[in-house]
């Protein structure tokens, strides 16, 4: 169980981002590193105006999942 | 990982591979074993279905390591050229060359206009709380519009996102 616990968590949100949580690096299309905390969202809607990261617009553009 | 192209044909197209892009996301051999077996040499038999079903399936690969085009629309130079001197890999060889299972750290890469590729090893809690399958490499979809969430199944291209 412990060793599963330190495993980098990704956790769909309904209708929402992933949430990603734990031990990762994140390059960006441009192939560089993008510094982030230990927890980020990451859009899966598409429309994000803050890619590649959520901004709600999720709510606003009737993203189903 | 080595520049390889390796490249199939029937008599209407030829298929390539690019190993080098195939990220393992299987969308080929779950949707056609009959051209798609990484367990027979050479992996992908163009005969095994109809040219409209190839092009169909290679359209969904996620990161455009297959890809097709019409016979007469290459040059018959180019393709003499690629067979010549090739080896035969298959997505298999790709996929243990690619992992590093000890380390701890998971890569996670943004395709442009394309989906999160991710490497190493995680989990993933789907929205009901429910833990889906431990994996070692995905691809999630982040256009939005992929027709098997929460996965990329390459509808990206038809949508025409950008990102």
């Amino acid at each position: 169980m412990e060793n599963k616990d330190q495993l980098t968590t990704f956790s769909l949100i309904k209708n929402g981002p992933v949430e990603v949580k734990g031990d990762f690096r994140i390059t960006g299309s441009d192939g560089k590193l993008i510094e982030t905390g230990k927890t980020i969202y990451l859009c899966r809607c598409g429309g994000s105006g803050n890619k590649p990261f959520c901004d709600g617009t999720h709510n606003k553009n009737g993203f189903i999942s | 990982m080595r520049k390889i192209e390796k490249k199939y044909s029937n008599d209407e197209i030829t298929v390539t591979w690019v190993p080098s892009k195939c990220i393992h996301a299987t969308t080929c051999f779950r949707e056609l074993i009959e051209v798609f077996n990484p367990r027979n040499r050479p992996w992908v038999n163009m005969k095994g279905a109809s040219t409209e079903r190839i092009i169909e399936v290679v359209d969904k690969c996620p990161t455009q390591a297959l890809s097709w085009k019409y016979n007469k629309d290459i040059a018959v130079q180019e393709t003499n050229k690629e067979i010549k001197g090739s080896e035969e890999v298959t997505p298999e060889d790709v996929y243990i060359s690619k992992l590093d299972y000890e380390s701890k750290t998971t890569e996670i890469s943004l395709l442009p206009d394309g989906p999160i590729l991710v490497k190493g090893k995680f989990r993933i809690i789907g929205q009901n709380g429910n833990e889906l399958k431990s994996m070692v490499m995905t691809s999630f979809c982040r256009c939005g519009y992929s027709g098997s969430q929460p996965f990329c199944d390459g509808t990206h291209r038809k949508t025409g996102f950008r990102g």
